[in-house]
């Protein structure tokens, strides 16, 4: 078992910071389109829900994320588009810090392994 | 997962805000005709934008590997539309489009409409370069754990 459960969910949450990219993106897209309802993914709360399961390991690995839409919020602008651009810009931002941040912390992992097989 | 997908989505985008730039431009190019190709005042013209819901090859291999659902697909311009409102009469009886009272019918462009569109096209294209270049830096982060 070279990857424990905390490498697993790195890896989880980094495809899932670039599923939510992809969302954000397509909000930002679609600022100007009427009727647009913003989507958006949770992968924080599916991955705490695998963390949370009785087997993490596998729940973790398994983890598939959902692009939904986010009725959350009511329309913004005067045509019914739901997507706030600050709002959005400042949500793509967080979402490229936190993708950057579990790549650091994943390669850090990954060079304690390397330094352990003695690879460099 | 499509590779560059979030890409892709902000590219469409700037497509789309450039048509509604060019399409901004021509209105306010045209402010001032009062004889279109069929004898009428120009009208203003309107890009109505939408979703693009993904189709193809993405969506397909998306689905086969079970990698997330309802990716979203960007946006595209469903159509030009054409403003239907009455321009206002402009007393010029040397004109030679004037009626009998010596009124012409002007186009119903607002330059200041038109500025304002010009401005928020201009402004969303930014925001989508500055989402599509966040992209590219997610991207080249993830390949640097290969180093």
């Amino acid at each position: 078992m070279l990857f424990d459960t905390t490498q697993l969910a790195l890896e989880r949450s980094i495809s899932g910071a670039a599923q939510r990219q992809e969302a954000l993106a397509a909000n930002l897209a679609n600022a100007d389109t009427p009727g647009y309802q913003r989507v958006d993914v949770d992968f924080h709360g599916a991955l705490a829900a695998a963390m949370g399961s009785a087997d993490p390991r596998s729940a973790v690995a398994q983890t598939t994320f959902a692009t939904q839409a986010d009725g959350s919020v009511g329309a913004v602008r005067a045509d019914g588009s739901t997507v706030d651009v600050d709002a959005e810009s400042a949500k793509l931002a967080a979402n490229a810090l936190e993708q950057e941040s579990a790549v650091q912390v994943l390669h850090a992992r990954l060079g304690i392994l390397k330094s352990a097989m003695g690879v460099s | 997962m499509s590779l560059f997908g979030g890409i892709e989505i902000s590219a469409s985008a700037l497509t789309a805000q450039r048509l509604r730039m060019d399409v901004t431009a021509e209105n306010l190019a045209n402010a001032q005709t009062t004889r279109g190709a069929n004898g009428q005042p120009y009208r203003r013209k309107e890009v109505v934008l939408q979703e693009v819901q993904r189709g193809g090859f993405g969506a397909q291999l998306t689905a086969a590997i079970g990698t997330g659902s309802g990716r979203p697909g960007g946006v595209e311009a469903a159509g030009v539309v054409e403003d239907q409102t009455q321009g206002k009469l402009v007393y010029d009886p040397g004109n030679p489009y004037a009626n009998a009272q010596g009124y012409v019918r002007m186009p119903n462009v607002d330059t200041v409409t038109e500025m304002v569109d010009l401005i928020d096209s201009s402004r969303a294209y930014e925001a989508n370069v500055t989402a599509m270049q966040a992209s590219k830096q997610m991207f080249t982060k993830t390949l640097d754990l290969l180093r």
